[in-house]
């Protein structure tokens, strides 16, 4: 499986999922015209490389996520739980946002109460 | 890697629905009984609360996208105004070389409409001009003679607003200005204000001659002083196209025949104002004069210099002959430099009496 690189725009993230080195990053905005047309291609490369990961290391850095975003996110984190769950992979996830955005500080904890199995942490930027 | 092309959109909740589709079947074999009841029950509600999530998401998406497109729209509008704003300050600072700062500031606060409108009030008004300045301007090369007329004009103008004085204009040589509106500080004080602008003009314009004078220009710029203090028509002048903010009336003029009656490098003052400054300095009372167009004789006062309590700073500037130039500003000097230059000036004394 190739690199699946995806640059940000102004309503999208910057993604990147790099089978190789087991790493899955979002960075930016995400509030896409049609989020599971946009979000789609990701879960499927993302679950894709997962079902056939050993290490996976997960960085978020996240701005702004509209809803359906957030739904995307969910369904990317249920992705990883399962393969968490199989045993057969050790998972570490790093939610990082800007020092004075307590929104994407709070979206980084539900999501870690959602899924306290998984390993994350939560990190300020200045 | 380009994303996977695929015929059936993707679904977000396509699990959720999955799920649901497991159901339906299950519970239509299931024996009926209290719990099979239950889970048709439960079913029937996680459908209705996956249907409302999906709505409450979509119309949440749609309020973001409205909002994300005000605020973007916000976004361009401050620029644009930021970009006029900017344009209006440049404009503004351009314009503020051509009125006096308090107008200026006055128009661009709002506390003055632009509309043709005067009122009369006491004022202080001053005019200078260079003597013989067409002979001068005749003897001098335009390059230089304009280097030297902006000197002296920035000079003066610098004296003038620090003073707080509200430039009427510049007419060719002369200068032309008044204390008391649009800001006045009382009649008595604009008038003081006036005068002792008035001395330290003359005073600087002393040290700047002298700087010319080793530049090879000999008494450059000789400058009267004529200063008045009486009732004028002050405000906008002109017509609704284009107005004037300036100050007409017989004070006016005759402030201006006192200016051409000052001696040369000196200031000449009514009656009027001396009655405002005959604390502050000396003068040399000079006989009754008629001046054309003014009707009655006028009584005029050659200002001579600041009382010794009055002194602003006093300023030496010897006459320069050729080898000779010595300007000193009291002021500037702390007391270790006073000494340090009274020891060097006894002994220059001694070795110019020594020569002799």
């Amino acid at each position: 499986m190739q690199p699946f690189i995806l640059e940000a725009t102004d309503r999208t993230p910057r993604i990147e999922i790099i089978p190789e080195l087991g790493r899955i990053a979002l960075s930016g905005e995400s509030f896409p015209e049609d989020a599971a047309t946009f979000y789609g291609p990701v879960i499927d490369a993302a679950s894709t490389m997962v079902a056939q990961a050993k290490t996976l290391a997960i960085e978020f850095s996240l701005i702004y996520v509209n809803s359906s975003s957030m739904k995307a996110l969910y369904r990317l984190f249920e992705v990883m739980d399962e393969r968490r769950a199989s045993g057969e992979c050790s998972t570490e996830i790093i939610w990082t946002h800007e020092s004075d955005d307590d929104v994407m500080q709070e979206l980084g904890e539900d999501f870690k109460d959602r899924f306290p199995e998984l390993s994350f942490k939560i990190l300020a930027t200045e | 890697m380009t994303p996977p092309s695929d015929a059936t959109p993707f679904d977000l909740y396509a699990r959720e629905n999955a799920l649901l589709a497991e159901a339906d079947p299950l519970l239509a074999e299931a024996a009926s009984g209290p719990l099979t009841d239950y889970l048709q029950r439960l079913v029937k509600q996680y459908r209705s609360t996956l249907r409302d999530n999906l709505q409450l998401t979509r119309h949440s998406d749609r309020q973001q996208a409205k909002l994300f497109d005000f605020n973007r729209n916000l976004k361009k509008q401050s620029e644009e105004l930021e970009a006029r704003r900017q344009a209006f300050e440049d404009l503004s600072n351009k314009l503020a070389k051509y009125l006096a700062p308090q107008v200026h500031d006055a128009i661009f606060s709002g506390r003055q409409d632009s509309q043709i409108a005067t009122r009369r009030k006491k004022l202080t008004v001053f005019f200078s001009d260079i003597q013989d300045f067409t002979s001068t301007a005749e003897s001098m090369q335009p390059e230089a003679l304009t280097d030297c007329l902006n000197e002296y004009f920035s000079l003066l103008t610098r004296i003038a607003l620090a003073h707080g004085a509200t430039i009427d204009k510049y007419i060719g040589d002369a200068m032309m200005l008044f204390f008391g509106d649009p800001e006045s500080r009382g009649v008595r004080e604009d008038a003081r204000a006036c005068v002792r602008m008035a001395v330290e003009m003359q005073q600087a314009l002393s040290v700047l001659r002298q700087r010319w004078r080793s530049e090879g220009f000999t008494n450059l710029f000789q400058t009267r002083m004529g200063i008045n203090t009486g009732y004028c028509n002050v405000g906008n002048f002109g017509s609704d196209q284009r107005l004037a903010y300036t100050i007409i009336g017989g004070e006016v003029n005759l402030t201006a025949r006192i200016e051409s009656c000052a001696d040369t490098n000196g200031i000449l003052i009514s009656h009027e104002t001396y009655a405002h400054v005959t604390d502050m300095v000396h003068v040399q009372e000079r006989p009754p004069v008629s001046l054309k167009g003014i009707s009655r004789e006028i009584q005029t006062y050659a200002v001579q210099g600041f009382k010794d309590s009055q002194a602003a700073h006093k300023l030496v500037a010897l006459h320069h002959p050729a080898g000779v130039a010595i300007d000193v500003d009291l002021a500037e000097l702390d007391e270790p430099t006073r000494l340090l230059l009274a020891q060097q000036l006894r002994e220059a004394l001694q070795q110019i009496d020594g020569n002799w």
